[in-house]
């Protein structure tokens, strides 16, 4: 997590107590609240089999949220993941057409989503670093182009009659947890520890607080930059194949407009879009903020258009508790 | 072959052939008695790709060889610009009549206003035009569709339980459905509508708002998903949670839902629209047009709905 040296320095002030608060614990206390308001109004909302239901929920995105965390902190951004994980999905799961067993077929399934997720993630990096074109619109033409390609690809209509046994791996579980949960788990584990413990970690940092010092002190930048961008195509298309399992079927419908949700999740836990400043940590309560949010409001039967609203909502406050937090 | 001849001043010979030669297999040519086509129709659909489109086209083919009229068939392939150069070829033509399948409901109005403009009657079929002047549109009655979606759950359910709808709020077809089924759902006072939820359409967003129903609502009998994306999103969630007792009808029957349904899954019936019967209705309200009759601005066609007994019977057929 970010070490919040800001907000120590107003401790004498007894109106800063609440920003010392804030400072400490920030959109989790957000997401507290959040907590035991819906355990309040809906008796369901609280319950094992809920809880699980939410990090069920919200393990798609929030996976590749791990991914956008490492872009972001560059001060770069990545629009390609939705469309990603629909076209991951389409090719991944078109594999198990093939007339062969699953047990033969499944590692090539894993092969061919990971492959176009290295490859989606490398060619953005290439336009990136070498024609200098800001992220923004490198990915956003991606984005296009593989959303395209996932319809293209399927003339509009789902991959699917795939084996049964495939829908384990998303619908799963292993010691009553879903799968994709702890994928979703093992992935933030693995995330937080490369980021705070590796020099890779150290210099994605490096590369988002300063692109120019970090070079100049001898950090290879394109490289770094090469490799968040493949990360984050590689957690994309993992995501998409989860998604894909759980649905058993590839869906070039899939994954629409996850960007903003995934984008979203990762500034609401903290991070700046200037690059720099952002935990993985910080992620995952961002991911949970929105999707507790979601899942809260469909238990109280809360009209759509007036969530969409809501969640809106929650994402300014909590971003707004993040701006108080810093001062 | 005077009929032939007739044309062929104004119209390229091949195109005339490829228009012919099925309208002269449908009308059976053989028969002694050839009769000049009475009207020249031309027609835009939004492309020939789709099986939908196609058995509306045959609808639109045999009502026209049964009153005798030439169908001038052209197609969008999903592209404005095509359509409306379609349409102001037809204005050219002076047909007596332009039938339209719009491939944007806002953007085909300036060449419908032409046809206007040049007193050609303008129809819709499947989709609507927001704009320009249309004698007449036709279309899946979707209120019906919604309500017999409705009916089904509540004969399943002999008319009591728990009942929640994925949703996409924010288009009108899916408005009626979901109102013909709220008033159908209305008539059992023992069925309560507990949810609905926008799954937004997509299977993956349905599957996930499914889920969340599914915890809210422990004792849920059934489930109407708005399309079929919306219904097998929601098969999802109830697979994935292991959820029994719950039945879903679905919309459309495309191929995986009519696959889960003969499956014996929780999804037990789709509604489905038909295609051709909006083709000849068409045809008849055009017929009733040139008869000085002015048709009703909008003509719902009937749907119907199919389970898994209806299925296998005329899959083994």
């Amino acid at each position: 997590m970010v070490s919040s040296v800001v907000g120590v320095d107003f401790m004498t002030s007894r109106k800063n107590i609440l920003s010392r608060i804030l400072s400490q614990y920030g959109i989790s206390l957000a997401l507290l609240i959040e907590i035991i308001l819906f355990s309040r109004l809906s008796p369901f909302f609280f319950t094992t089999e809920n809880i699980l239901n939410v990090t069920l929920q919200i393990s798609i995105t929030a996976i590749i949220a791990a991914g956008m965390t490492f872009v972001i902190l560059t001060a770069g951004i990545d629009l390609s993941v939705g469309a990603l994980v629909a076209l991951s999905g389409v090719l991944a799961t078109s594999v198990l057409k093939l007339p062969i067993p699953l047990i033969y077929s499944f590692p090539l399934f894993l092969a061919t989503g990971i492959l176009v997720g290295v490859f989606s993630g490398w060619l953005s990096a290439f336009f990136i670093t070498r024609f200098n074109v800001t992220p923004f619109i490198v990915t956003l033409a991606l984005m296009s182009i593989w959303r395209g390609g996932a319809y293209l690809y399927t003339g509009g209509r789902p991959v699917w009659g795939l084996p049964h046994a495939f829908s384990m791996l998303g619908g799963g579980r292993v010691a009553g947890i879903p799968l994709p949960t702890l994928i979703m788990l093992a992935v933030y584990a693995a995330a937080y520890i490369v980021l705070q413990y590796t020099r890779f970690g150290r210099h994605v940092y490096a590369v988002g607080g300063n692109q120019e010092a970090a070079r100049l002190a001898g950090i290879n930048t394109k490289r770094v930059l090469r490799q968040v961008y493949i990360l984050c195509g590689v957690l994309s298309a993992l995501s998409g194949m989860l998604l894909a399992s759980r649905m058993n079927s590839g869906q070039p419908n899939a994954g629409l407009m996850y960007e903003l949700d995934v984008i979203a999740a990762v500034v609401v836990g903290g991070a700046s879009l200037f690059g720099g400043r952002g935990s993985i940590v910080g992620t995952f309560v961002g991911a949970m903020l929105i999707g507790v949010s979601r899942n809260g409001l469909n238990l109280l039967n809360v009209n759509s258009y007036i969530q969409q609203i809501i969640v809106g909502l929650v994402i300014l406050v909590a971003v707004m508790l993040d701006q108080m937090r810093k001062r | 072959m005077t009929f032939n001849q007739r044309v062929s001043v104004r119209i390229p010979k091949s195109f005339i052939l490829a228009v012919i030669i099925p309208f002269l297999v449908l009308t059976g040519c053989g028969k002694k008695e050839t009769r000049k086509s009475s009207k020249i129709i031309g027609v835009t659909l939004l492309t020939r790709a789709h099986l939908f489109y196609k058995d509306l086209e045959e609808g639109l083919l045999s009502a026209a060889a049964r009153n005798n009229y030439e169908l001038i068939i052209t197609a969008a392939e999903f592209d404005l610009g095509r359509q409306s150069g379609q349409i102001e070829d037809f204005v050219a033509r002076r047909v007596d009549a332009i039938i339209v399948c719009p491939a944007d409901s806002r953007g085909v109005g300036p060449a419908i206003a032409k046809a206007n403009q040049a007193k050609i009657p303008v129809f819709t079929a499947d989709i609507a035009s927001q704009e320009g002047e249309v004698v007449c549109h036709v279309a899946s009655d979707n209120i019906a569709g919604g309500r017999q979606a409705g009916e089904y759950l509540a004969r399943t359910l002999k008319g009591k339980g728990n009942i929640a709808i994925i949703d996409q709020p924010t288009l009108t077809s899916v408005l009626d459905r979901v109102q013909g089924f709220k008033d159908a759902v209305a008539l059992y006072p023992d069925m309560r509508i507990v949810a609905d939820v926008n799954g937004e359409g997509v299977r993956d967003k349905a599957m996930q708002v499914a889920s969340d129903i599914l915890q809210a609502h422990p004792e849920l009998n059934g489930i109407f998903g708005i399309n079929d994306d919306s219904a097998l999103g929601a098969l999802d969630a109830v697979q994935q949670f292991k959820r029994s007792g719950i039945s879903i009808v679905g919309y459309d029957a495309t191929p995986p839902a009519v696959d889960a349904i003969l499956k014996n899954t929780a999804l037990k019936a789709d509604v489905v629209q038909y295609p051709r019967r909006i083709g000849e209705t068409t045809i008849q309200k055009i017929r009733e047009y040139f008869s000085g009759v002015p048709p009703q601005k909008v003509v719902p066609v009937e749907v119907g709905i199919v389970d898994r007994d209806s299925l296998s019977r005329t899959q083994t057929r």
